[in-house]
């Protein structure tokens, strides 16, 4: 039984191995030896200058910098957010369904049609933002959001927010309906406070499903750029670029292909290095 | 959990409340706009309110632009993926979760690096392998890369929900000579239910809202999706925002629908005999 | 599983055995007006060539290169396609395109490409080998609302930049008394989309360029680039000539500023008047539209001041059927197609006796003014770094409209970095 039982852990794993290792590595090959300018190239030729030339651009550092602020901050008041949602709406309120489709809304829009519309929501002149200020007679002359640097970049953050926070929120729902029920009885009978009950019960039991949310919002986090793309397209100058945007532009629009597929590749690592820890924490949940 | 507190439901209300406001403001925005005129849709300071409402941009997605073809694309290829990406990451998650065997983490980890390598990468070699195989413009090959992207997270997201299922279940399940796919079916999965709503409802929005694979893999304009017409509202003359705004209106109805009827049908009707409680 | 049956069906593509099928991508294919025309010239082809299908494929323009180059990289892609001038190079250099020559030989070669400008072959030529035929071109001219010039008791339109400026002053006001300032002078395009064709024309009025004539190093660091950099941020921040947020405006954005009369001028074309006109009817662009020539600085000897504009059709490499593509691309751009599209599209073809002789083109107001405009209008470079560049500039362009750094920093800083792209390569 024991024999049967092993290799039977094969069949659960084979569909799903199968499919990424056939579609997803081969490409995933070609992007690294891409950035080596060794395929897809007019003339290959192993070569390195592309991770040299990232050293000097300014425009990729600040890239960078911008992936930090931006990834760091969106998660962090996704995960907030996420979680006291979830509370929430994990307690028996009445029309809770409800709200909980609402609270899925804003992840529905796609990422390139929410840059668009919260472009619009900023715009300068035709601007709900705006339009509301001016006629609540806040304002006089009109802000230029997306005109101004760190500004540009805030609404940016704040658009993703908005449009990110359910996926956080259903991952920790999803966990916080998970935990036992008995769990709570126990406490109830022990006499224990609601403050209690989060701190002892649900915070340790939420722990992995949380780690998950974290590492998954944030590779999702980096991988896009469908909104900061339609918004702010990077700018002005380069305030709002991002490390997934500015690869699209080296290879889309200037297709410099071997500079673009080294980016990514150091995005990659940064996101494998950040992951790696947490990554460990999880798999160490042996049942 | 009977709290019979006052106060405290209307709390709960309260910041509900708060976040319907603030999820929903954009949408008040995007309606508002689709029953505006293309002339009031850009005045100084905006209009709050359509002065003038009017359906033009709704019967033009109807008649015009050819989105209830898109929209029925969208459909097809977003269920496929969200059936296939959550039924063979369920099992994988299974898999990783029940069995010990040697390079589990590391093959969970190769899996989940696959997916820090942006699409924009990923397109170009994905395209050549799908020629090669004559799955080029066709939309079981769009639906075949959008489970594969998905894949890695819906297996993450699964495995910790499987984790949450004691093992002494399992045990006791095949005590009584289930097999183990048995066990995985009519034990293990009903008790992660909401972990596979929420893992299908997050397959069936990435697939709904991809813009760059849907864009390279289909020539056809026949063959495209919902959000690829979208998009393509934006033109080199002409952005037609009204019509935007009203066919965004529309795309966001389908995931909520979808997440109300699986939260109806299966969370409500399967929480009275989960193992749980 | 019944979804899963549906989409494989519906999965299939239906293929007739004798008929030749080849596939046309154009984005103006994806336009009202435009795309009606293009599918009635297609029609006309199919007709005229009854052993050929042609699919059309419209894409939209910002996502064109996306599109293109992942199909043609892989090995399929649109049989006969469409470019405007910027990436045309790039798709020559790697090998996207493919060369004409055999075909224009047996046309007739240099005879048969001599009823096209000389000037207009040049982006599609590459050592000495043709890679696509040229369709339409347009210079960049003014366009403005001359109601409102003359309401304002504006007798005559600007002919050099000190004019211009005054004239924004002048324009640029509240038309509600007491009212917020809510018309201003002019709208430049500072967005991405577009960017290239409109700024440029400042830059060369005032005799700079982006580049040496040879392309081969910036010329962002003379006194006539520094002047035009200057002036253009000085009309946005002290002379406030230009609507709040202008460093987002796209062409469409300042299309429809122009229409709804919050600005009274753009730099624009033969097709802005159809686009303006068609947002706001009530503008009755038609007739209130003019246009002018770029305006130039006095004692500037060059005489290049506007840049072209042009849209070639081109063959994919992959081709499967070379001869019929060949036969659609000749088809779309002779005579008889380019009349036809400047009576439905008001734009100038490529052809000196289209442009010459066409009795509509001889009559429109507009198009005497862009045809004589194309005579002191040059492309963009014409090399495959261009587009990096461009952003580069447009960057720091938006940086010191943002304040973040002087002008005279950030000209230094494009001027710099677009040489490091130049000879990088």
């Amino acid at each position: 039984m024991r024999i049967h039982d092993r290799y039977k852990c094969y069949f659960f794993i084979l569909p799903a191995f199968l499919l990424l290792v056939s579609i997803l590595g081969f490409p995933a090959i070609a992007a690294v030896l891409q950035s080596f300018n060794l395929v897809w190239v007019s003339k290959p030729s192993f070569t390195l200058s592309s991770y040299g030339r990232l050293l000097h651009d300014i425009e990729f550092l600040t890239s960078l910098l911008n992936t930090f602020i931006f990834v760091s901050t969106t998660v962090s008041f996704h995960l907030l957010i996420g979680l006291g949602i979830a509370l929430l709406l994990n307690t028996e309120v009445k029309k809770r369904h409800f709200f909980r489709v609402i609270a899925i809304l804003p992840w529905t829009v796609p990422d390139v049609i929410g840059g668009l519309i919260w472009k619009f929501i900023f715009d300068t002149l035709p601007g709900f933002v705006n339009a509301v200020l001016i006629r609540g007679g806040f304002l006089v002359e009109p802000i230029d959001w997306l005109g101004r640097p760190h500004l540009a970049f805030s609404c940016f953050i704040f658009a993703e927010i908005w449009r990110g926070y359910p996926f956080a929120m259903l991952i920790l729902l999803a966990g916080l309906q998970a935990i036992p029920r008995q769990q709570y009885e126990a406490g109830a009978i022990d006499g224990a406070s609601a403050l209690q009950n989060f701190l002892y019960i649900t915070l340790p039991n939420l722990k992995y499903m949380f780690i998950i949310a974290m590492i998954l919002d944030t590779i999702w986090e980096c991988r896009l750029f469908g909104m900061v793309y339609s918004m702010t397209g990077g700018g002005p100058g380069y305030a709002s670029q991002v490390l997934s945007l500015l690869t699209y532009k080296h290879y889309f629009q200037f297709f410099n292909t071997s500079y673009a597929a080294s980016i990514a590749v150091v995005l990659a690592m940064v996101m494998l290095i950040i992951s790696i820890p947490y990554l460990r924490i999880t798999m160490r949940r042996e049942i | 959990m009977f709290i019979r507190k006052y106060s405290f439901w209307t709390f709960i209300y309260f910041a509900l409340i708060v976040m319907g406001i603030f999820n929903l403001i954009p949408f008040y925005w995007m309606v508002t706009s689709s029953f505006k005129t293309e002339s009031e849709v850009f005045s100084y300071p905006a209009t709050l309110f359509p002065q003038n409402p009017t359906l033009y941009a709704y019967s033009k997605i109807w008649f015009q632009e050819k989105f209830i073809r898109y929209f029925m694309n969208s459909l097809i290829v977003s269920v496929c993926t969200a059936a296939f990406s959550s039924f063979i990451g369920a099992f994988a998650a299974y898999g990783f979760s029940r069995f010990r065997f040697k390079g589990k983490t590391l093959l969970m980890t190769v899996f989940l690096s696959s997916q820090m390598i942006p699409g924009v990468l990923l397109v170009g070699p994905y395209f050549k392998m799908l020629s090669y195989v004559e799955l080029y413009n066709t939309l079981f090959g769009l639906i075949l890369s959008q489970t594969t992207i998905t894949l890695p997270f819906s297996i993450w997201m699964l495995k910790g929900y499987v984790d949450t299922v004691p093992i002494e279940i399992d045990q006791a399940a095949m005590v009584d000579g289930a097999s183990r796919t048995r066990t995985f079916l009519t034990v293990v999965l009903p008790g992660i239910l909401p972990g596979l709503v929420a893992t299908i409802i997050f397959a069936f929005l990435l697939s709904w809202g991809d813009l760059l694979w849907a864009l390279c893999l289909i020539s056809a304009k026949a063959k495209q999706t919902l959000t690829l017409g979208i998009t393509q509202l934006v033109g080199e003359f002409r952005t037609e925002w009204s019509t935007i705004m009203a066919a965004t209106v529309i795309a966001t109805l389908v995931p909520a629908t979808l997440y109300l009827l699986l939260q109806n049908f299966l969370i409500k009707g399967f929480t009275e005999s989960a193992v749980k409680g | 599983m019944l979804l899963i049956v549906i989409g494989l069906i519906l999965s299939g593509q239906p293929v007739k055995a004798q008929e030749i099928v080849i596939s046309y991508s154009d984005w103006q294919l994806a336009q009202d007006i435009w795309g009606r025309s293009l599918r009635e010239a297609i029609a006309e082809f199919e007709r005229l060539n009854p052993g050929i299908k042609v699919e059309s494929e419209p894409v939209a323009l910002a996502q064109r290169d996306v599109k293109f180059t992942t199909a043609i990289r892989a090995g399929a892609g649109p049989d006969v396609f469409a470019l405007d001038v910027n990436p045309v190079k790039q798709y020559i250099k790697e090998g996207w395109v493919k060369d004409v020559t055999p075909f224009i030989e047996k046309e007739g070669g240099q005879q048969w490409l001599s009823d096209f400008y000389p000037r207009t072959l040049m982006p599609v030529t590459e050592d000495n080998k043709t890679y696509g035929i040229p369709k339409n071109t347009v210079a960049m001219v003014i366009v403005y609302n001359s109601q409102l010039f003359r309401e304002a008791g504006i007798k005559s339109t600007p002919k050099n930049w000190k004019e211009f400026r005054e004239v924004c002053k002048k324009l640029t006001k509240a038309t509600k008394p007491g009212g917020p300032v809510d018309q201003w002078g002019v709208a430049f395009v500072l967005a991405k989309a577009c960017f290239d064709l409109r700024f440029s024309v400042v830059l060369r009025g005032f005799g700079g360029d982006f580049l040496t004539p040879d392309w081969k190093h910036s010329a962002l660091n003379t006194p006539e680039a520094k002047e035009a950099f200057n002036y253009v941020v000085d009309l946005i921040l002290k002379d406030k000539v230009m609507p709040p947020g202008v460093a987002q405006v796209d062409c469409n954005e300042a299309r429809r500023l122009l229409a709804f009369k919050k600005t009274t001028m753009k730099i624009g074309t033969m097709w802005s008047i159809t686009e303006v006109s068609g947002f706001n009817p009530d503008l009755h662009g038609w007739e209130v539209l003019e246009m002018f020539p770029i305006p130039q600085k006095e004692g500037v000897k060059s005489k290049i001041r506007s840049t072209l504009y042009q849209k070639s059709i081109f063959m994919n490499p992959n081709t499967k059927h070379p001869e019929a593509a060949w036969k659609l691309m000749k088809f779309l751009t002779d005579k008889k197609q380019m009349e036809k599209w400047f009576v439905d599209n008001n734009m100038l073809s490529c052809r000196k006796s289209v442009n010459d002789t066409y009795g509509p083109i001889l009559q429109s107001k507009y198009a005497s003014v862009v045809k004589r405009e194309i005579e002191n209008a040059a492309f963009l470079p014409l090399i495959p770094q261009w587009p990096e560049c461009l952003e580069t500039f447009r960057q720091n362009l938006q940086a010191a409209i943002a304040k973040q750094k002087t002008p005279d920093k950030a000209l230094m800083d494009a001027h710099n970095q677009i040489e490091a792209i130049l000879t990088r390569k």
